[in-house]
């Protein structure tokens, strides 16, 4: 290279892309920025500091009253107990299922594998409410189905109990055990096996030793993150546990909140508790898989050798099937019966079947419909605004070396490790007073969304544009094309198919939000979720399981969209991971 | 019978044939190279050999015992064979000792035993002090010492090699392709070695066995498959070969004469040659000499005019045109030469291979 004189020119091109940078990207990103700081770190900081009995007063005296009560004490060790159930349960169901549907030749694996999709995708509050008519303890279908077969006097199993609510979360959260499993076992390699056998060994030998050493971290990881999706999963935990008089930190939250007045310390404190639970577990799990993570994911295909079963594999598919009947067939058949049910306790016939409860769910009643438009309008909103701010800190971070890009990146992923119940305390400290009063509004419900998903649109957004080459853009610029004008024509365009994946994304589990949104709505900001949980507690079983339905559809759709666009409708890559 | 017997294997994938009629008479201590492009068949036959599949027609005997036909296949766990892999597939979650260990153990070994039996092998294979180490700590090359050690602990009769070496840089390829000679001399296993790179076939085996579109196409020493190709597959397949299309004239058992445009050369051939069909003399670009001198006895003297010359450092690469057909000749390089000058193309007759078939295959 010729010295000086290109140098000279090169410096003075710099200088003048480094003006233009500050004016455009500044403005587009710095916009991002401020608005992520403002939903996610400005709710998080109120968190902290209403602990400390912030705005009242500053001290240490709340977050001991707090832990000093009776009931905040049972509320812990109920979720830890939850945790610990789901977590372990999660291994029983998860383990065997991902090795049948991922090494094995028992038929239907796609189905089954298709099946925990769907036991996953399902809100899991809508699997509650299901249970409530399969295995209520006098009306369940189950139990008296039980009843007729042994003669019960009485329906033998009870819903509203510890294992119940164990159960139902458990049927929910074991898809992450699968789901990891599956991939590790995918990934294993068949000459790993092919040279124990070589060697000497029997099959159950390496099984026992190389494949199960070599997936363990995927189980325990998945077993962790299972327990700490269960920690967050309001929904079922008040539609179970509460009938029951089980109480667990994010539904004692809502009481303490609920109550007169609101005791916004304790609830800070018990919410920081629960932060350092998921926190905790989430730490355990990503040191674990870091330390012995061997499955590593090589560019290479990895061949795979499905194990021969002979006949015993019709007795795992029966295994399989009794479990996805339980996590998914089931719960997704009852509301779907119910939904064109005249009355849900009679059987089903010709003349029981209406579409009546359709009808008053989507047109007469007005806290569902309201609820219908609500949530479309909030999940929308939601979205977009995500997938801006995910794309904005995902360009940040691969795209420039601006300083404090890596805090930003970790603040847009912080919020997938707190509950949606958290969440919503942060940001009601936060904006229920000056300078931003937006309580009582759809703007609170929005700012909660955007905050709580937002990880899901950056992760989405990122490995977007790690796909895209930067030369792509680099040869845009040194064509003469500007900065704006570069993402316009040529990111944007590239990324659209992963962007709107993202927007999808975070759609789906905003469009079914729960946990946050009922400590934030009021009258006239029901969501379609708020309209199933109030039309449950009075008892309009029928409309709200044609709602039920309603959701179903609409984010079963969606998230086939998603698979569709992702390219891959049997992997385990991309489902929505904060619910509830 | 031979040590390992392959008889009329037939193997398919669906509508794919991988394998038809593979005959294979392979002796104790030989080392003996599958060597063909990719999805030649080369692969499927070691791991039918080694018991991973079912053949669809025929038998593998080995040491006298039938170990695999379509009817019964001894499972690999009850072969005691050795196999290295490709990828090596050294389990990521043991150390070096526990990998090597590994097949020890199955056998009930003594725990003094295994310890001794280790080290001595990580000694051989140059991994001593390694023992604790696990393989997300070791380079390719190391990771594939383990990998050659973990089976050659268990001293096998057989060792299976697919490909051990293609993973590895260039220079580090060359180092384990004199170890693992040296190393097969030492044992006297019988090694059976599967690769694409005929270079390397080449310079390991004792037959190289030449695989194409699931048939064998020539079994022999490495240098009679390289200087006596039996079709044109085989001398591509070997290295650099001029293909030149001519007439058959004449015919005397293993020798004849061929005609190239208005030239007639001296040729050796096979047996099964159609006097009728389109004839290929194969020459090796290294084999001709370029001069004016007058011809030598044993020699084919072929009159060509220059085209163009590539220096490139250790030879000079020369296009030269004869009867209309273009011949590589990789020349000396202090010889030059003008383009366009006469040139006489010198072949010893041993080097020119008279062939069936046309160039376009």
């Amino acid at each position: 290279m010729q010295a000086a004189a290109p140098a000279a020119v090169a410096d003075r091109a710099n200088g003048r892309s480094i003006a233009s940078k500050i004016s455009f990207q500044g403005l587009v990103l710095g916009f991002a920025v401020a608005l992520l700081l403002f939903l996610v770190g400005y709710p998080l900081l109120w968190l902290f500091l209403g602990s400390l009995g912030a705005p009242q007063s500053l001290g240490l005296e709340h977050l001991q009253r707090a832990f000093a009560r009776p009931q905040n004490y049972a509320a812990l060790v109920n979720t830890l107990q939850l945790a610990l159930g789901t977590g372990v349960m999660s291994v029983l169901i998860g383990v065997p299922l991902a090795w049948a549907t991922s090494r094995t030749n028992m038929p239907l694996r796609y189905v089954i594998h298709a099946l925990v999709a769907l036991s996953y995708i399902m809100p899991p509050y809508l699997t509650a409410l299901a249970y409530i008519f399969l295995l209520g303890p006098e009306a369940g279908h189950f139990n008296r189905l039980l009843q007729g077969l042994f003669g019960f006097e009485s329906g033998p199993l009870n819903i509203f109990s510890m294992p119940g609510v164990i159960f139902v979360i458990g049927i929910h959260v074991f898809a992450f055990t699968y789901f990891l499993t599956y991939s590790a076992l995918k990934s294993v390699d068949a000459s790993l096996e092919e040279s124990a056998q070589v060697l000497g060994a029997k099959r159950w030998q390496t099984t026992l030793r190389i494949n199960l050493p070599l997936v363990a971290p995927a189980i325990t990881g998945g077993a962790l993150l299972s327990a700490i999706d269960s920690l967050a999963l309001f929904g079922p935990q008040a539609i179970i546990g509460t009938p029951a008089q089980i109480v667990f930190l994010p539904t004692r939250i809502y009481a303490t909140i609920g109550s007169y007045p609101p005791r916004w310390a304790e609830a800070s404190a018990l919410s920081l508790l629960l932060v350092f639970l998921t926190v905790a577990g989430l730490a355990l799990q990503r040191g674990y898989l870091e330390r012995r993570s061997y499955v590593t994911v090589s560019g290479k295909g990895v061949r795979t050798q499905l194990l021969n079963l002979g006949p015993a594999r019709w007795a795992l598919l029966a295994f399989c099937l009794t479990i996805v009947f339980f996590s998914a067939i089931a719960p997704v058949g009852i509301l779907t019966l119910n939904a064109f049910s005249k009355s849900w306790t009679d059987p089903l016939s010709l003349s029981n079947l209406t579409l009546e409860h359709f009808h008053t769910a989507l047109f007469l009643d007005q806290v569902a419909v309201r609820g219908i438009i609500n949530s479309f309008k909030l999940a929308t909103s939601a979205a977009a605004i995500a997938v801006l701010i995910g794309a904005a800190v995902a360009y940040l971070d691969l795209r420039t070396n601006v300083r404090g890009r890596r805090v930003l990146d970790y603040l847009a992923i912080l919020p997938l490790g707190l509950p949606g119940t958290v969440m919503a305390v942060g940001i009601l400290l936060a904006f229920i007073r000056l300078p931003i009063p937006i309580y009582g509004t759809i703007w609170i419900l929005l700012a909660a969304y955007v905050a709580r998903f937002i990880p899901l649109a950056t992760r989405s957004a990122n490995a977007t544009f790690r796909q895209i080459d930067p030369s792509l853009e680099e040869a845009g610029r040194i064509t003469g094309a500007s900065w704006f004008h570069v993402i316009r024509r040529i990111l944007v365009p590239l990324s659209r198919p992963g962007l709107l994946v993202a927007f999808l994304l975070v759609f789906i589990p905003a469009f079914g939000e729960l946990s946050a949104t009922i400590l934030l709505y009021t009258g006239g900001t029901e969501t379609i979720a708020i309209a199933i949980y109030r039309l449950n507690d009075l008892g309009q079983l029928e409309v709200v399981s044609a709602l039920a339905v309603f959701t179903i559809v609409v984010v079963l759709t969606l998230a086939a969209l998603v698979s569709w666009l992702s390219g891959s409708s049997w992997s385990s890559s991309e489902t929505p991971a904060v619910r509830g | 019978m031979a040590f390992i017997d392959i008889a009329g294997i037939d193997k398919r994938f669906g509508s794919f044939k991988a394998l038809s009629g593979i005959e294979l008479a392979i002796e104790e201590r030989e080392f003996v190279t599958f060597l063909g492009p990719s999805g030649c068949g080369k692969t499927t036959m070691l791991r039918t050999l080694a018991g991973f599949l079912t053949p669809d027609s025929g038998t593998i005997h080995v040491g006298g015992k039938l170990l695999s036909s379509p009817q019964a296949v001894v499972p690999p766990e009850h072969r005691r064979m050795g196999m290295v892999f490709q990828n090596y597939a050294v389990w990521p979650h043991m150390s070096v000792f526990e990998n090597v260990a590994f097949g020890l153990r199955l056998l009930k070994v003594e725990g003094a035993e295994i310890g001794e039996r280790v080290s001595r092998i990580l000694d051989a294979v140059g991994l001593r002090g390694l023992e604790k180490r696990h393989p997300g700590q070791l380079s390719g090359g190391q990771q594939q010492r383990v990998a050659l050690a973990r089976s050659l602990v268990v001293e096998p009769s057989i060792l299976l090699l697919d490909e051990p070496l293609s993973n590895l840089d260039a220079k580090l390829r060359e180092r384990m392709r004199t170890e693992l000679k040296t190393l097969q001399r030492r044992t006297g296993i019988t090694f059976i070695y599967v690769t694409h790179d005929q270079a390397e076939a080449m310079a390991l085996s004792d037959r190289i066995v030449v695989f194409n579109q699931g048939t064998v196409q020539q079994v022999g020493a490495p240098r009679d498959v390289y200087e006596r190709p039996a079709n044109i597959f085989v001398a591509d397949f070997m290295g650099l070969v001029n293909k030149v299309p001519g007439k058959l004239v004449e015919r005397r058992g293993t020798s004849a004469r061929v005609r190239i445009g208005e030239q007639t050369i001296e040729a050796c051939t096979s047996d099964g040659i159609d006097p009728n069909g389109a004839i290929v003399v194969a020459i090796r670009p290294e084999a001709i000499r370029l001069g004016e001198a007058a011809p030598v006895a044993g020699n084919n003297v072929l009159a060509g005019k220059l085209v163009e010359s590539t220096f490139l450092g250790n030879i000079v690469d020369h296009q030269v045109d004869v009867s209309g057909s273009l011949m590589r000749v990789q020349g000396d390089r202090q010889q030059a030469f003008e383009p366009g000058a006469n040139v006489n193309l010198i072949v010893p007759i041993t080097e020119c291979v008279a062939m069936q078939g046309d160039t376009s295959q």
